[in-house]
């Protein structure tokens, strides 16, 4: 007659993406011939709101790839008679004060945002696993030194940080912001994650590999990093839609790489030429809406994957769409009290 | 009926004329996306006044939960979907939101399983006390943080421990000052929810013997929630023992030390070892607790049963399609099995 | 005690980091620090503003010299309040321009975040106690959609329609072009007045993640078990809610705030440049367009010392809310 204790579950990764996609394949073999989807992107379409930020963030990447076909005009195109027009069926989202056609900026441009956004969440997620799973697993002084570094990057301002940086740049290309960018975002995810390899550190499958005379790279790559890549996954999307706000931002004040189409870029001249002063809303409406849509999509994955590794998030379906969005919140997880019913 | 063992001083007979709760066919669901998972299935429960009812059972067996729909704190998904709890008579779950709110803690009050919890952590363990006693009664804050003072010395802890913050106070005080707490304004009902689990057995005992005493001085009932059989036995006047969500046998302790009738009890008796006598080894009860929410067929402890035997037909047939009911075999003691039921 | 000197020390620490930082970015571009700086300008740049190459000498603590030896001149230099010359606003210095420029930041900052928590936390914990209601249904979906926008997205949004169509509010800088600066009623009501569609933008922005943040933990903190016992108690509702879970809901929400802090500083400075605001945002955003670095540096710098700050603060706030941190 002992007790159940309740599991002590903050942060534990859902075991059910793993086991999801062990099982994907052999399903398949064994019955009919179907496409091989993976299991992790079957779990993420089966949730609502995964699946409605997927379908959005294809669109959007569908419309960036074929943009050299839809968007004929040359984003960069300077024709004084066409200038300054408001959408018409020739100009579909209006002109800027140079004659430039908006549509084919928004087009290229999410080429822009998309890529920028994915190279810095890709290096700042990267960094952010690496020291993050090294600070917990190491413990001591790497712990320290790693906390500190940490600590000190999230109470420096990014945007300042990010201006006076990209003021002192000779050239700003695309390869610099993303480099900027990756190096300044790393930080708030390295302290989630580090949380979570922390919860894993003294798990029987560590340990022995420890014992083993495993190196800790080897242990942080091929132990750590395949049971925590849901939240991996979920840090990449964070910092993905923070990294294309933030390079919008910046080309927004005019400090990102200001040569290329891009949506940050056409509301900068929006904004600089007092153009919407006069009332003319489609040089940063419309951008603006791209940006909107893109990151709203990628909260709304952002949701699907807290909700589908943490079931407690679930709401019954008769709540709304938008208000079900936001349930859970990746910040505010409580340890999980499975509290028995009796 | 005789009430405690330890030294046969107890409520006499007479004292229970009057019923102060009855669960009449309570019948409690968690309701969660469609599916109902029945925590309590058709209960029928009495405690009269002045009598300390035992409820024992495994975790998950629904205790806790009657321990909520008493005093109307069952959060969803959690509903009742039928039956009465019945307080002098009157339906509780008709009563309305402030007539609730004035019944809690004056009529009936609770002391809850993790005292280290129940408390405010922000808050002065004397201010807590005055918030319950202005919420009751008119009443100033010195005179309430007085009558704390005063509480908290009955319950054995030094007065000054009112102007203490929880985390300031030990495991055990914590769960006295709960126990003060609960009495404050003398309620009819005491409800003690795996009041001691989490104490180790010297605090234990200590708080028993406080509420013990308390209670002989003060006369309230006691519904006394436990998977802790041999404190039961103890500490009860009446026993009744849950089993997946069901009442499964119910009588006066000493009754039930003496003779346990269904098999789940025999089981939980030779489950803990007695202090003196000869070595004999000790058999649990095998398998596990059923899933409330696809319980086994018929009787729900037959997977389970050492008399549920597949050879003898007819009775396997019963025990395995047929949900035995609860019946007086004899004075005050009910038993729900099927074993007693063929003459 | 102890606690308090750790934090303290780390604070110190970061801001040394912040000193460095800046000491050694312009050194970290190829070539010669001040022919890198050199470069960024323009001749019109150089001949308008003659003691220009002066100043950079000062900002960086003399150009020749090795870095190690630069390094204490500079350090001198901003511990005597020198920050240098500002090049775009020559002859003023670094710290006169911040000087004007910082207080008009902390209106709205202040302002516009405090209403932006009491809203947001208001909401939210209304929200989690009474889930299915309203509150819960419309208003903070709402508030959430609202604050899903960029910054700068939606100060130009509001600009436009509410601003430019509507006329209800200005549109751009402080104060009125006729207006003075001073402690007159014409110039306080007249600010009052412009910084009112910024604050509208910050509390739309902010209020919704707060919002968000205060139910969820609302939620959980509902669960607990001394909201319980209130609840069996017989305490009134609104007591429970407030005093007992509310209360203690509270706590973590404060600390993001601190966390909060360093993101509502940069999206000030796309609120202000959008509204063409002289505070410190807009100010740095054009010191950056235009090279001048020694202000770009000492913003820098001012800025992460207003974080760190409003950090401790929070700390300061945790300790006096929160007694289990006090024993500890």
């Amino acid at each position: 007659m002992s007790q159940i204790q309740p599991l002590d579950s903050v942060n534990v990764p859902a075991p059910t993406v793993e086991v999801a996609r062990l099982r994907g394949p052999e399903r398949e073999r064994a019955g009919r011939r179907r496409l091989r989807v993976p299991g992790w992107l079957r779990l993420l379409l089966g949730n609502p709101k995964s699946r409605g930020g997927i379908i959005v963030l294809s669109a959007i990447i569908i419309l960036a790839v074929i943009a050299p076909w839809i968007a004929h005009a040359n984003p960069n195109d300077f024709s004084l008679i066409d200038s300054r027009q408001s959408p018409s069926f020739h100009h579909l989202f209006g002109t800027t004060d140079q004659g430039s056609d908006i549509f084919s900026q928004v087009m290229w441009g999410a080429r822009s945002s998309l890529i920028i956004g994915a190279a810095a969440a890709l290096l700042a997620t990267v960094l952010a696993t690496t020291l993050g799973i090294l600070a917990a697993y190491s413990g001591g002084v790497v712990d320290d030194v790693i906390n500190l570094i940490t600590s000190v990057f999230l109470v420096i301002p990014t945007i300042p940080l990010l201006i006076v940086v990209s003021s002192y740049m000779h050239s700003r290309s695309g390869v610099t912001m993303v480099l900027i960018l990756g190096l300044t975002l790393w930080g708030f995810e390295a302290r989630i994650l580090r949380g979570q390899a922390l919860a894993l550190r003294n798990r029987d499958f560590i340990l022995s590999a420890k014992v083993a005379g495993e190196g800790t790279w080897r242990i942080i790559f091929s132990e750590f990093v395949p049971n925590m890549i849901s939240r991996i996954a979920a840090a990449f999307v964070l910092v993905f839609y923070i990294a294309i706000l933030t390079d919008a931002g910046l080309e927004f004040l005019g400090l990102g790489d200001m040569s290329h189409a891009s949506w940050g870029v056409t509301m900068y001249w929006a904004q600089v030429n007092s153009s919407f002063l006069q009332g003319e809303w489609w040089p940063f409406l419309f951008p603006g809406l791209a940006l909107a849509l893109t990151v709203a999509a990628l909260v709304f994955i952002l949701a699907g994957v807290d909700e589908v590794s943490n079931p407690r998030l679930r709401k019954d379906r008769k709540r709304g769409v938008i208000r079900s969005l936001f349930v859970g919140g990746r910040g505010a997880r409580a340890a999980l009290d499975a509290k028995d019913p009796a | 009926m005789t009430g405690l063992l330890e030294d046969g001083v107890g409520p006499s007979p007479a004292v229970r004329q009057e019923t102060l709760i009855e669960l009449r066919e309570l019948v409690v669901d968690y309701v969660l996306s469609g599916r109902r998972v029945r925590a309590v299935d058709h209960v029928n429960l009495d405690v009269g006044k002045g009598e300390i009812v035992g409820l024992a059972g495994e975790s998950g067996c629904g205790k806790s939960t009657i321990a909520n729909a008493v005093m109307q704190l069952l959060r969803a998904p959690a509903q009742v979907t039928s039956g009465q709890v019945l307080f002098h008579g009157e339906d509780l779950t008709k009563l309305s939101t402030e007539q609730l709110r004035k019944f809690r803690w004056r009529n009936v009050s609770m002391v809850f399983q993790s005292a280290m919890n129940s408390l405010n952590p922000l808050m002065r363990v004397g201010d807590q006390f005055v918030d319950m006693m202005k919420a009751h009664e008119r009443i100033s804050k010195n005179d309430a943080l007085a009558r704390a003072a005063d509480l908290m010395e009955t319950v054995g802890m030094d007065r000054s421990h009112v102007r203490s913050y929880p985390h300031e106070l030990s495991g055990g005080m914590r769960q006295r000052t709960i126990v003060a707490m609960a009495l404050t304004l003398e309620p009819e009902l005491l409800i003690m929810d795996e009041p001691t689990t989490a104490l180790d057995v010297v605090v234990q005992r200590e708080i028993l013997q406080q509420v013990q005493d308390l209670q002989r001085e003060l006369g309230f009932a006691v519904l006394f929630i436990t998977h802790d059989l041999s404190l039961l036995v103890e500490f009860s006047d009446r026993i009744a023992i849950m089993y997946a969500g069901e009442i499964v046998e119910s009588a006066p302790s000493d009754e039930l030390f003496r003779r346990p009738l269904h098999p789940y009890t025999v089981g939980l008796m030779n489950s803990f070892p007695p202090l003196s006598g000869p070595l004999e080894r000790i058999v649990g009860i095998a398998g596990a607790p059923p899933d409330l929410a696809k319980p086994p067929s018929g009787c729900r402890f037959h997977p389970r049963c050492v008399h549920c035997d597949p050879s003898s037909h007819a009775l396997y047939a019963r025990q395995t399609t047929e949900r035995p009911v609860l019946r007086e075999v004899e004075p005050g003691h009910f038993v729900a099995c099927h074993l007693l039921d063929t003459p | 005690m102890r606690w308090f000197i750790r934090r303290l020390g780390f604070y110190v620490f970061a801001i040394w980091v912040a000193i460095t930082l800046n000491f050694l970015l312009p050194r970290l571009m190829p070539g010669d620090p001040l022919g890198g700086l050199m470069q960024r300008l323009t001749p019109s740049q150089i001949q308008g503003n003659p003691g220009i190459i002066n100043t950079f000498k000062i900002m960086l603590g003399g150009t020749q010299e090795p870095m190690w030896k630069a390094y204490p001149i500079y350090l001198r230099n901003i511990f005597t309040g020198n920050l240098g010359i500002s090049t775009s606003n020559y002859p003023s210095h670094v710290s006169e321009v911040i000087g004007r420029t910082l207080p008009y930041s902390i209106f709205l900052v202040g302002v516009g975040f405090i209403l932006a928590f009491i809203l947001g936390i208001g909401v939210g914990m209304v929200a989690a106690w009474r889930r299915g209601g309203i509150v819960d249904n419309f208003v903070m979906p709402s508030l959430l959609a609202l604050a899903a926008f960029p910054a700068f997205f939606t100060s130009l949004v509001l600009v436009y329609f509410v601003g430019l169509k509507l006329g209800w509010f200005p549109l751009q800088h402080a104060y009125d072009t006729d207006v003075s600066p001073g402690f007159n009623w014409a110039f306080l009501s007249s600010a009052f007045r412009h910084a009112e569609l910024p604050i509208i933008v910050i509390v739309i922005v902010f209020a919704g993640g707060w919002a968000l943040n205060m139910r969820t933990i609302m939620i959980n903190t509902i669960e607990e078990d001394y909201v319980g016992m209130a609840k069996a108690k017989g305490l009134h509702d609104r007591r429970v809610m407030t005093r007992y879970a509310a209360r203690n809901a509270i706590l973590p929400p404060l600390n993001g705030f601190a966390a909060q802090f360093a993101s509502a500083v940069g999206g000030l400075v796309f609120i202000e440049f959008v509204f063409s605001y002289p505070g410190a945002g807009w100010t740095l955003q054009q010191a950056a367009l235009g090279a001048d670095y020694p202000l770009t540096q000492g913003l820098l710098l001012v800025f992460a010392v207003c974080v760190i700050v409003a950090n401790f603060i929070m700390d300061l706030l945790n300790f006096v809310l929160d007694p289990r941190v006090r024993t500890s």
